[in-house]
């Protein structure tokens, strides 16, 4: 901001920079985790019982595809969730200021900073809680839409080893590619 | 719809003469069957077992046929039953008309209710569209967001 404070951030700065870092929160890196493990898992079923693929001889495959496909959709949804977050925090900034004033409104011993703040880490969480859900939805429509286009199209006349690794780690890696791009 | 088949009755026209009056007021119970599940049969089976009551004693009979699942039609299936003199008339009447009936001496009805071939959409394709359909709103609303 002000040549003042090049060398330290203000500590409404930090904030700002904290919130809107690709970094996330343990708790939301737990969730992205967790959601990207079930669904990379989920596809197991339909390769088992629908693609009459051998379980027991597959067990390692198992294991290294959903560990893969893990990985790259958490990459995916921690992407998507950073891209999504300034747009979502700009669309929500009004409606979550006026709601926060109007709250705040009859507290008396709150200054007009300490509101501000109060407001910006409003803001953050809505911002925040919105683009982490939409971003698991959306990652996971497009992973399973996917998974289930090449498998039963693209990849039908391959042995059911091949078409599993190669349609949940495609699927995967595409995501996790597309996240990376800057639309 | 009703499809008829006519079956010339042997039995009773090799029996002798004395039958074939004798069994003026004949009286029939059917029992019947049809494949209703064609997903894993070639062909849908038509049995129909009948007991026919007259003066003369108890016969029981057995009528089965099979058709090509494509080709059989639900609903009411009737086969006629002759005696030799209705066969006679019914052979003078196919010689000028191919397609000719007389009237039978009974009438049985075979009721088909359809049989099942498999459910309208497959269930890959019903998956691919919800799937695609679910996509297309994500996708979309991603870039209403980053609009």
């Amino acid at each position: 901001m002000s040549g003042k404070a090049n060398k330290a951030f203000t500590k409404e700065e930090e904030l700002l920079l904290q919130d809107f870092s690709r970094n996330v929160s343990t708790k939301s890196s737990a969730l992205f985790y967790g959601n990207a493990f079930i669904v990379s898992a989920i596809p197991i079923w339909l390769f088992w019982r629908i693609h009459a693929l051998e379980v027991s001889s597959s067990l390692a495959w198992f294991a290294l595809v959903t560990a893969a496909s893990t990985w790259f959709l958490a990459l995916a949804y921690r992407n998507t969730k950073f891209q999504l977050k300034h747009r979502v925090a700009v669309r929500r900034e009004d409606a979550v200021a006026r709601e926060m004033s109007k709250k705040l409104a009859d507290d008396k011993k709150m200054n007009r900073k300490e509101k501000d703040e109060r407001i910006l880490w409003k803001k953050n969480e809505v911002a925040d809680y919105e683009a982490t859900t939409y971003s698991i939805f959306y990652n996971n429509a497009l992973f399973l839409t996917i998974v289930i286009l090449s498998s039963f199209y693209l990849l039908r006349t391959f042995t059911p080893t091949v078409n599993y690794i190669v349609s949940l780690t495609a699927a995967s890696g595409f995501l996790a590619l597309l996240s990376t791009g800057s639309k | 719809m009703v499809t008829k088949y006519i079956i010339p009755f042997i039995a009773i026209a090799t029996l002798n003469g004395a039958f074939a009056t004798s069994c003026q007021n004949p009286k029939v119970e059917a029992a019947s069957f049809t494949s209703l599940d064609a997903t894993v049969v070639t062909q849908i089976a038509y049995i129909t077992e009948f007991t026919l009551k007259s003066r003369i004693g108890v016969n029981k009979y057995q009528v089965s046929w099979t058709e090509e699942p494509s080709k059989a039609r639900s609903g009411v299936h009737e086969i006629h039953i002759l005696d030799e003199e209705g066969f006679a008339s019914l052979r003078r009447a196919r010689r000028s008309d191919p397609v000719a009936s007389v009237s039978p001496l009974l009438a049985i009805q075979l009721q088909h209710p359809g049989s099942y071939s498999g459910p309208w959409v497959n269930s890959e394709v019903l998956a691919t569209g919800i799937s695609i359909v679910v996509a297309y709103v994500a996708l979309r609303n991603k870039s209403k967001i980053l609009a």
